[in-house]
């Protein structure tokens, strides 16, 4: 079961309500949960997804986006691989935090971090934030981009797909050794995570 | 017709008439069997003429019985028929006396609270209204106009009584509200108890409850106020306000624990949730005031503000020092345990309740109050509070492992710095606290935090010292540190950088086993209690992993610096007095040489000297890693001026004595076996030490060990032999 040969760390951020709960719900379990409670604190979930016959571990850290919870959400952003941020295409407010979360990312993740903008919720139709609007700030800075629904399952499954084998193209690069002689030390250290943050030195 | 078709058709008609033959045994041997049963069937043909005038008298019989049976079954069914009317009539007479009961009770009732109201005794009249309420109204209705003559009457009493109903609760109301006011507990209890048999549960419960809040709120109000006049007094001022919370928590608990078996008893099951849920509206309004108090007074938002704006540019604020948010972060993590006790302690009351009936009913009870707990004020409260006192605490982290860090020393006798144990202490500190808030996310923040500090903070210094590299010049520790004893002044930056080189060489070393350690101690020391709160606990410690690697690259850096400054000059300057020998040797030469060990006693001795240095201050691991590292370097560097010197029969045979010696004290030298690092050498030595060219073959085929060298190696170590022609080197065949 635990034969997997890359684990990522994934982290969800956005402000509250924007459906970071759905989304990894739905792609973890397969369901849109009703009712769905804000976040306390964090979640923490893992699936396995199979890339090019490799199997990658993600583990899913769904935070909370209410205020209150910031302390914790912050401590997760140095360790992720990948940070998704969600907002709400059908509510402008949830957009224009965007900024406030970026300087969050900017200050507390790694800076090779990869970043996905999500615009949830496009099975509604009373959308407020045309898809051009969230590509040219995606692409402004520097991020990808993606609509997704939680309720209709549109694009999630993509979403998480494609972060994993895009980690995992950037971890096969680093596997280089980084040291001439490798026999100097009796290593036998640990290293559960791959490193992203070395790659293309 | 020819001969075969003749074969053919007899062949056919061949197996045609066997398959007749068959048939006819077949039948003859039926017809013998049919033939054999002929006289057993003409007795029984005899017998049954015989029984038929029997049969006759039978069949009348059986007439005569089926219309027995039916006639039978005709009085039967009118027996039982007359038995359900029978039924139905004792059930009505039952139901009959039943409303005569109701009837004269109804008249006791009537007269007796009349009486009962008027002498104030409540629990009789209680008592008799809750006799006519457990009443069916609508047969009483109904039995009034049944009973004709008497109709007026029993309407009569109805109406008393319920005029009588309706009046005792407004006395009883009433009283209440009186009771309450002269804080007259019996009588509170007394009322409180009748409550219930005038189906006035809710009602009941409400004032109870407000009564109650208000015994809560009273208590709360005073405790609050001494806490403030004395707040600066008190020996436990650090900790007042997690005293008081824990009070009010203690206060609520205990009010609970003594109203359960009340309630249960006149309420019935399942009635404690309300009671609970109204407490906790006036347990969120104390909290409120006292947090508010505390925010104040221990200035949070000024702290949190403070430590958000320190690494903004824009800051005006000087950052508080660490030491001045021990306690305050200490009386936060109690008023979060406390918090989380408190919640327990509810949870199980409400699921306690053992007395409903249905398992589901129970879960709704506790999945009502965990969700009006959620959306609570105390809740919110405590999760900001808890935002805060992570970020402080944080802070309180980052800062104190920088100062630890500035502050760093290395005293002799130890072979790390100060910053190891001060740090880790720091660290585990932090982490220890967050623990004994019992919030799982709490101590995972803080644990993630530690990773981070641990790595940008620790590890960097350590790397910084690792890519600075360690001095070169002769080395004499042992003065450095006797220097730095004396004090910092005289201690030349040299001396002084090579000890910390190697302290802090030393602490990635250490430190990597600290925080397996710490992996491990933590997994077995913070309870989780779900499963899903361990997997989150143990997926945020493999964090600690990449600080295990941080650490590693430094000390692999570490020692690639001594390998270059340390190792290959000296090993280099040692290797001089080599190349000015002569390998050229006549027998009388070599005795002398092998007496006096002109090269590898000195360098024997300069390695040994090197090592004894190194020994006592560098950890076992570093110490083995450096002894690799020298032989390494021994093995290649020595190989490169062999590669320069020439070599006659006896010159090999000394060369190959002194590789040897070199090999039997590297292996004295350590634990492990550092032969393979001397491999290559050893060969060279075996090459040289031949007597013909051609042994080599013999060589080349039978070594247990596998070549390090290859053919052309050999060949170029071959023409080193000043004895051997080029001719024979070159026809050697591998
Ligand atoms: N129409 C629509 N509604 C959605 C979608 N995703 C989430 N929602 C709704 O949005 C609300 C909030 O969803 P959550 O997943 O709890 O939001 P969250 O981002 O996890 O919120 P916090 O945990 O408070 O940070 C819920 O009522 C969901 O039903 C979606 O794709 N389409
Ligand atoms: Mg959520």
């Amino acid at each position: 079961m635990d034969d997997y040969k890359f684990l990522f760390k994934v982290v969800l951020v956005g402000n509250a309500g924007v459906g970071k709960t759905c989304l990894v719900r739905r792609f973890t379990q397969g369901l849109f949960p009703p009712g769905q409670g804000a976040t306390i604190g964090v979640d923490f979930m893992i699936k396995t997804v199979e890339i090019d016959n490799e199997k990658i571990k993600l583990q899913i850290w769904d935070t909370a986006g209410q205020e209150r919870f910031r302390s914790i959400t912050q401590s997760y952003y140095r360790s992720a691989h990948a940070l998704i941020l969600v907002y709400d295409i059908s509510c402008q407010p949830t957009f224009d935090c965007l900024p406030d979360w970026l300087r969050e990312i900017e200050e507390y993740a790694s800076s090779k971090v990869l970043r996905v903008l999500v615009g949830n919720k496009i099975d509604r139709d009373d959308r407020e934030i045309p898809t051009r609007v969230g590509e040219d700030f995606a692409q402004r800075h520097n991020m990808y981009y993606l609509e997704t629904s939680a309720k209709e399952s549109d694009n999630v499954e993509k979403l998480f797909n494609q972060i994993a084998a895009e980690l995992m193209e950037q971890a096969r690069c680093k596997e280089l050794p980084r040291y001439d002689d490798g026999n100097l030390q009796n290593m036998n250290r640990r290293t559960t995570s791959v490193d992203v943050t070395c790659c293309g030195n | 017709m020819t001969t075969s078709a003749n074969e053919f058709i007899d062949s056919e008609h061949k197996a045609l008439y066997s398959k007749i033959c068959n048939e006819e045994d077949k039948v003859t041997r039926e017809l013998q069997a049919a033939m054999a049963r002929h006289p057993l069937l003409d007795a029984k043909v005899r017998n049954i003429t015989k029984v038929l005038p029997n049969l006759e008298v039978i069949s009348q019989d059986a007439k005569q019985l089926s219309d027995m049976i039916g006639f039978a079954s005709t009085l039967i069914e009118n027996v039982s028929y007359k038995v359900r009317r029978l039924d139905v009539a004792r059930s009505r007479v039952f139901e009959c006396q039943q409303r005569v009961h109701d009837l004269l009770d109804l008249q006791l009732c009537c007269d007796g609270v009349k009486s009962s109201m008027n002498i104030g005794d409540f629990e009789k009249a209680a008592a008799h209204v809750h006799r006519y309420l457990s009443m069916d109204q609508r047969l009483l209705e109904k039995t009034a106009d049944d009973v004709n003559q008497d109709s007026a009457a029993v309407n009569n009493s109805i109406s008393l009584l319920q005029d009588a109903a309706t009046k005792l609760r407004n006395i009883l109301s009433d009283k209440f509200s009186e009771a309450v006011k002269n804080d007259d507990l019996a009588s509170v209890e007394r009322f409180f108890k009748l409550f219930p048999l005038l189906e006035m549960h809710d009602h009941g419960l409400d004032k109870y409850s407000d009564y109650l809040c208000t015994q809560i709120q009273t208590f709360s109000k005073t405790k609050i106020k001494t806490t403030l006049d004395n707040k600066n007094s008190d020996k436990r001022a650090g900790i007042i306000f997690a005293d008081v919370i824990t009070l009010l928590f203690e206060d609520i608990a205990s009010t609970i624990e003594v109203q359960q078996p009340l309630v249960e008893t006149y309420y019935g099951p399942g009635r404690i949730l309300k009671l609970i849920l109204k407490l906790q509206e006036e347990c969120n309004k104390q909290i409120k005031v006292i947090l508010n108090e505390l925010w104040r007074t221990r200035q949070i938002e000024k702290y949190a503000s403070m430590v958000r704006d320190k690494n903004r540019s824009t800051s005006t604020m000087k950052p508080p020092d660490p030491k001045d948010l021990d306690q305050l972060l200490a009386e936060l993590t109690i008023i979060q345990s406390r918090y989380h006790l408190y919640l327990k302690f509810l949870k199980r009351k409400v699921a306690g309740e053992r007395i409903t009936e249905k398992e589901g009913e129970q879960n709704d009870l506790v999945a009502k109050l965990e969700s009006k707990l959620q959306s609570s004020d105390l809740c919110r409260l405590m999760q900001e509070l808890l935002n805060n006192y992570l970020l402080l605490e944080h802070f309180y982290m980052e800062e104190s492992v920088r100062k630890a860090i500035q502050m760093d020393c290395v005293d002799q006798g130890s072979q790390t710095s100060s910053m190891l144990d001060d740090v880790f202490f720091i660290v585990k500190k932090c982490i220890r606290r967050a623990s004994s808030t019992s919030n799982i996310d709490g101590v995972c923040v803080v644990i993630n935090n530690a990773c981070g500090v641990l790595e940008t903070e620790m590890c960097s210094a350590l790397m910084n010292t690792m890519k600075v590299g360690f001095p070169s010049g002769y080395l004499d520790l042992t003065q450095a540190y006797n220097v730095m004893m004396q004090g910092r002044l005289q201690t030349t930056d040299s001396e002084q950088s090579k000890a910390v080189f190697i302290a802090h060489l030393n602490n990635t070393d250490v430190g990597s086993e600290y925080i397996n350690t710490l992996c491990t101690s933590l997994v077995s020391e913070v309870t989780c209690s779900t499963e899903l709160e361990r997997r989150k606990l143990e997926s945020c410690l493999t964090g600690l992993s990449s600080v295990s690697a941080a650490m590693g690259a430094s000390q692999e850096l570490g020692l690639q610096q001594l390998r270059n400054t340390a190792i290959k000059p000296r090993v280099l300057s040692w290797l001089d007095s080599f190349s000015t020998l002569s390998h050229v040797l006549s027998e009388e030469e070599f005795s002398s040489y092998e007496a006096n060990e002109p090269f590898i006693r000195g360098f024997i001795g300069n390695i040994d000297n090197f090592l004894s240095e190194f020994k006592g201050l560098l950890t076992g691991n570093n110490y083995e890693t450096l002894v690799s590292i020298l032989a390494t370097e021994v093995n290649s560097l020595m190989e490169k001026v062999i590669m320069k010197t020439e070599f006659n029969r006896f010159g090999g045979l000394a060369l190959d004595k002194e590789i040897r010696a070199l090999v039997s004290y590297f292996s004295t030298a350590t634990s492990w076996s550092v032969r393979d690092k001397l491999a290559r050498l050893s060969q060279v030595g075996t090459v040289l030490n031949l007597e013909q060219v051609n042994e080599i073959s013999d060589y080349w085929g039978s070594s247990p060990l596998p070549w390090r060298l290859t053919p052309v190696d050999i060949k170029k170590i071959l023409k080193l032999r000043t004895d051997f022609s080029n001719d024979e080197i070159n026809k050697v065949h591998f």
